[in-house]
């Protein structure tokens, strides 16, 4: 259980769901780790939020545990897209614990959003990797097919194709050296859903990932456009996270997933 | 109580199953595959008959749920007054008055076929 995340699921305006589908990662694998890694390494943080005034704890956040992957990424997003949808039809918000960047698609099919916002090294922008459209590397694509409009903040690198993609209107890109002075823009009504890929961050702070970027975000960066973005964001994910660091990585995501839940819940008083 | 119990692996898309006590038509099955400690899951999601409620499930596929018998009958229209239809059972013969739902066109002498489940009924 993610720590403080103690409300009983009827009660929950946040649930967690773990998503650790490891199947088309292509470079260092161990994304299945990652919702038990980010809840281990969540139990050191204080429940109290000094900045918000806030306990975790008193959020009515549910842990409904993990949602064991198998090798059809397709199905896989299908099934976990109607358990997220659940929390939805109960006006929750569903947080999603990767597991592999695909899982995003999942996320975004239960809420539905008008716009994708993303923390990402990479545009995720390919049609297909390796023939395999559900690849981790082809996410924003596929999200596209639900969303209108995609924000991916801290991209640093692409394939021309990609590149290509993202100059059409419904993406835009903010390079790492611009994400500090982004201020989303989003209209009254529009409902946004946001996605942190952990790689987002430079390797140096999480390098517990699967395919690391140099020149990268620092944590506060990432940190302010999560709490930009929360109270805006009817779903939330972290994705990316594997087990081959000293927990910096799990680090750096559960205490996002804490600053997201705050932030939302605060603007919501 | 016209119901009887199956498991939820015989349930298929277009059958009927009582989720939160109220009998719905499923419009989406899909199974997870189990790991090697669990059991598959299956999610079943549909809609309230009589109520149009969007509704779900999510159990062991050899988990036991209820099937509700539905009655499919026949009614010819006797009388229509303002949104409400007056209507015989072709085949008890009881009246009973029900709302003309929105869309349809009844008219005196016609004859409609409706689902019924516990005093609830609805056109086809």
């Amino acid at each position: 259980m993610f720590p403080g995340a103690t409300a009983e699921r009827s009660d929950a305006n946040f649930v967690i769901v773990g998503a650790p589908l490891d199947i088309s990662t292509s470079f260092q694998p161990g994304a299945r780790f990652g919702p038990d890694r980010i809840r281990k390494y969540a139990e050191t943080f204080d429940d109290f939020d000094r900045r918000t005034d806030q306990f975790f704890s008193d959020l009515s956040v549910h842990d409904a545990g993990d949602l064991h992957a198998w090798s059809d990424a397709a199905e896989y997003v299908e099934f976990l897209s109607g358990e997220l949808g659940d929390a939805v039809r109960d006006d929750a918000v569903p947080i999603t614990l990767g597991g592999e960047h695909t899982v995003t698609a999942a996320g975004v099919r239960a809420v539905d959003p008008d716009v994708f916002v993303c923390l990402d090294a990479h545009l995720d922008l390919r049609s297909d990797y390796a023939g395999d459209e559900w690849s981790h590397a082809c996410v924003t694509r596929r999200v596209l097919d639900t969303a209108d409009e995609a924000i991916v903040l801290g991209a640093r690198t692409g394939s021309p194709e990609e590149w290509e993609r993202a100059d059409e209107d419904d993406v835009t890109v903010v390079a790492p050296e611009d994400v500090a002075d982004w201020d989303p823009e989003f209209d009254a009504d529009s409902s946004v859903y946001l996605s942190v890929d952990i790689d987002g961050a430079d390797p140096g702070f999480a390098p517990g990932t699967g395919t690391m970027e140099p020149f990268g975000l620092t944590p506060r960066e990432m940190r302010d456009v999560v709490r930009a973005v929360a109270p805006a964001a009817d779903g939330f994910d972290v994705v990316e996270v594997n087990d081959r660091d000293d927990g910096q990585a799990a680090s750096l995501a559960g205490k996002l997933l804490k600053e997201f839940v705050c932030e939302r819940a605060a603007s919501n008083e | 109580m016209a119901k009887q119990q199956k498991q939820v692996r015989e349930l298929q898309e277009g059958s009927y199953v009582m989720m939160d006590s109220a009998p719905c038509k499923i419009n989406h099955y899909s199974t997870a595959k189990p790991g090697k400690h669990g059991s598959a899951k299956a999610r079943v999601e549909g809609r309230g008959v009589f109520d149009g409620k969007k509704r779900s499930l999510s159990q062991p596929v050899d988990a036991k749920v209820w099937v509700p018998i539905i009655d499919r009958k026949q009614g010819q229209v006797v009388s229509v007054t303002g949104d409400d239809a007056q209507v015989m059972d072709l085949d008890t013969y009881e009246t009973f008055t029900m709302r003309i739902p929105d869309g349809e066109d009844f008219s005196p002498e016609s004859e409609i076929e409706y689902l019924e489940y516990e005093g609830n009924r609805k056109v086809v």
